[in-house]
């Protein structure tokens, strides 16, 4: 039973993606092959969630081979509940993309590459092998090339090739730190890591350098501050269920592979380690947002904030206590949700007025007061205004660094919470506030027209449901996340249920 | 590229490479070889056809089926047609020439067909393992060996998949590029 359950979060998109190249020319069974899956990855994900809930950490050997040797699965709280964020993502980004997409970009297989995508999210969470990580890397990374390309507009190329570069560089650096580790331990599974590494016989000094390279390979994917720079070049270009997605989910997919390998397995040298991913997180924080607040256009503002929310999740696990890496975890699940929410609602008002720019939009208050209402509440969480969600995430933080005394970072992410709420108000006053500009012509909407934007508003409410139970419902939850974080830290637990066949 | 020698040599050389890629797939599992490089090895073959012949050639000459087709009477339910175009196409096939109510019809295998078998025939030589409550993708032995073959089990479906996956990427990137 848990067997199947592990492995089905990657068979599920994998035989969605089988059927849909099959029915490659047939798009109507490509969307009912795409309903059909993602219902299927998010119930699989929610009882993976349910199972790991009561029973700690499960694993499953791919293979049957036993634990060093072969491929682990495993599944903990914090990676069962990334999965289950991106299935909720996959599931309103797929219903966006039903109307929200042109017909030439699925032609050219949009519902294959999602569902490949989401595989190797799912990879990511799951796998228990250091070189497996990198290899779903792969995955993940190819499909974004291809879908952030899918299209061929000019602007779109430009974007995929800074993106191809910088991540094909990323690649090679993780990779060279994969060899290193291998070279240096002997092991690439990361339970049988965790223990060498605490083993006499380790070198301290040699294996921070391969952390080193972990450091800053997933910090390129993740975009954080020296490296952030290939973000914003690339997020804005492909069509907004793309960019929504991709955005919203994949970054953080990189910030939950840096908890991971930082809590598991680098935790040599901790002091030299957590003053650099403190100053590294503070800059990311104030760097994104200053970026953002230059920026006039609906989804660069929010292609900066992700870089400045990133930071969020690293001073999370830089302050290194239970409290703070439950706070990177309410974060991180926070923010995927609020972020591709925002970025699907740049969709909806693009989708209307033809235009990403703020100048050339205005009045939406006026026409759409849905839109607005839930525009609203997306970017109040975003911002961190209580009740909602980012509030909690950010309080929880916060306690935490006053616990340990670093006020500096503390100051610093205060801080910067006034500049995102700055930033969120221009796009208040921008888009929805201000009186549409005379000088465009009013587009008359016709009745298909009208029909297509009320569906849009679907995915954008189903994900602000989840948003207002994760700030309203925040009591049970960040029990839930302290006690992931608990899992995370006391890694014996991890070491056990991975090799609990070898002991 | 026009060369006499290569588009004669290469149609005896083809099956040749066929023939090959398959030793190097059988002979995968415990020495050099496997699915990768035979699936490699095939579609090498199909590249000299189609730098001898063009991509139009080599499509009409290996990824097309020439089947007999006929419409739906009226009255006839889908199934049955199905069934007896099927059994047209299969058992009394070469009755049916100069036929005239059959018409003659080619069915294009687009490579992207092969790779998508591939990924599935690889996907699920796993799956026997989770049927049977073991881990996904353990592997399941036969106790006799064929000739030729040896002992069939699960993992050579696996390079099977692997063997068309690679043989339908070449070949879709191999027809695209040529066309152009």
């Amino acid at each position: 039973m848990i067997q199947l359950l592990l492995v089905l979060p990657l068979l599920v998109p994998l035989y969605g993606a089988i059927l849909c190249l099959f029915c490659w020319r047939k798009l109507q069974v490509q969307m009912a092959i795409g309903v059909v899956t993602q219902l299927g990855l998010l119930t699989s994900s929610i009882f993976l969630l349910q199972v790991v809930n009561k029973q700690g950490i499960v694993t499953t050997q791919v293979g049957n081979w036993p634990a060093p040797f072969g491929i682990t699965l495993v599944a903990d709280l914090f990676s069962c509940l990334m999965l289950v964020v991106s299935a909720v993502v996959g599931v309103s980004v797929f219903l966006f993309s039903l109307r929200g997409l042109d017909v030439k970009r699925m032609d050219f297989g949009y519902y294959p590459l999602l569902l490949l995508l989401q595989l190797g999210v799912s990879g990511v969470c799951l796998t228990g092998d250091i070189f497996n990580l990198f290899v779903w890397f792969e995955v993940l990374l190819i499909c974004c090339f291809v879908l952030i390309a899918l299209g061929g507009k000019k602007n779109q190329l430009e974007g995929a090739i800074k993106y191809v570069t910088i991540n094909f560089l990323a690649s090679g650096f993780l990779l060279t730190g994969t060899g290193i580790v291998y070279g240096l331990l002997g092991s690439l599974n990361l339970a049988e890591l965790a223990l060498l590494v605490r083993s006499a016989e380790a070198h301290p000094s040699l294996v921070t350098l391969a952390a080193m390279f972990f450091l800053v390979a997933l910090g390129i994917k993740a975009a954080i501050f020296p490296l952030f720079f290939w973000l914003p070049a690339s997020y804005h270009t492909p069509p907004i269920p793309i960019s929504a997605f991709i955005a919203g989910l994949i970054t953080k997919v990189g910030v939950y592979a840096l908890v991971r390998l930082f809590t598991l397995v680098f935790v040599l040298e901790l002091e030299l380690m957590l003053p650099i991913l403190t100053y590294v997180a503070g800059f990311t924080m104030v760097i994104g947002v200053l970026g953002a607040a230059s920026q006039v256009d609906f989804r660069r503002i929010l292609a900066f904030h992700i870089i400045s929310q990133i930071g969020y999740m690293i001073m999370g696990l830089a302050l290194y206590t239970p409290l703070a890496l439950a706070g990177c975890i309410y974060f991180v699940v926070h923010n995927i949700l609020v972020k591709t929410n925002l970025f699907l609602i740049s969709g909806v008002v693009a989708h209307r007025h033809r235009t990403f720019a703020l100048r050339k939009l205005g009045g939406i208050y006026l026409k759409q007061p849905t839109l607005a209402l839930l525009f609203i509440i997306s970017a109040f969480s975003l911002a961190g205004i209580p009740p909602l969600s980012g509030f909690w995430g950010k309080f929880m933080l916060a306690k935490a660094g006053f616990e340990t005394g670093s006020y500096g970072i503390v100051a610093t992410s205060l801080g910067v919470s006034l500049l995102t709420i700055f930033s969120m108000t221009k796009i208040w006053n921008e888009v929805f506030w201000k009186k549409k500009p005379e000088t465009t012509e009013d587009e008359i909407e016709t009745k298909v027209e009208k029909y297509e934007n009320r569906l849009l508003h679907l995915p954008v409410v189903f994900l602000v449901l989840f948003i207002l139970v994760l700030g309203l419902g925040a009591e049970s939850f960040i029990q839930f996340t302290l006690k992931a974080a608990d899992q995370l830290l006391n890694t014996d637990i991890y070491i056990n249920a991975v090799l609990k066949d070898v002991k | 590229m026009k060369t006499l020698i290569l588009a004669v040599a290469i149609r005896i050389l083809l099956p040749l490479f066929i023939l090959f890629s398959l030793y190097i797939l059988l002979r995968g599992h415990n020495h050099p070889g496997g699915g990768f490089i035979g699936g490699l090895i095939c579609a090498i073959g199909f590249i000299f056809h189609t730098m001898a012949h063009g991509p139009g050639h080599t499509i009409a000459s290996f990824f097309c089926i020439c089947i007999y087709v006929q419409p739906r009477q009226t009255g006839q339910n889908k199934l049955s047609h199905l069934l007896r175009l099927l059994s047209a196409n299969v058992v009394n096939r070469k009755k049916l020439k100069g036929n005239a109510t059959y018409t003659l019809k080619l069915l294009q295998v687009d490579p992207l067909f092969i790779i998508a078998s591939g990924l599935f025939f690889a996907a699920s030589s796993g799956v026997a393992g989770l049927l049977l409550q073991q881990p996904y993708m353990t592997a399941y032995w036969a106790d006799f060996y064929l000739p030729v073959f040896g002992k069939p089990g699960t993992p050579i479906l696996f390079d099977f998949g692997v063997y068309l996956l690679v043989l339908g990427v070449i070949l879709k990137i191999t027809f695209v590029m040529a066309e152009e």
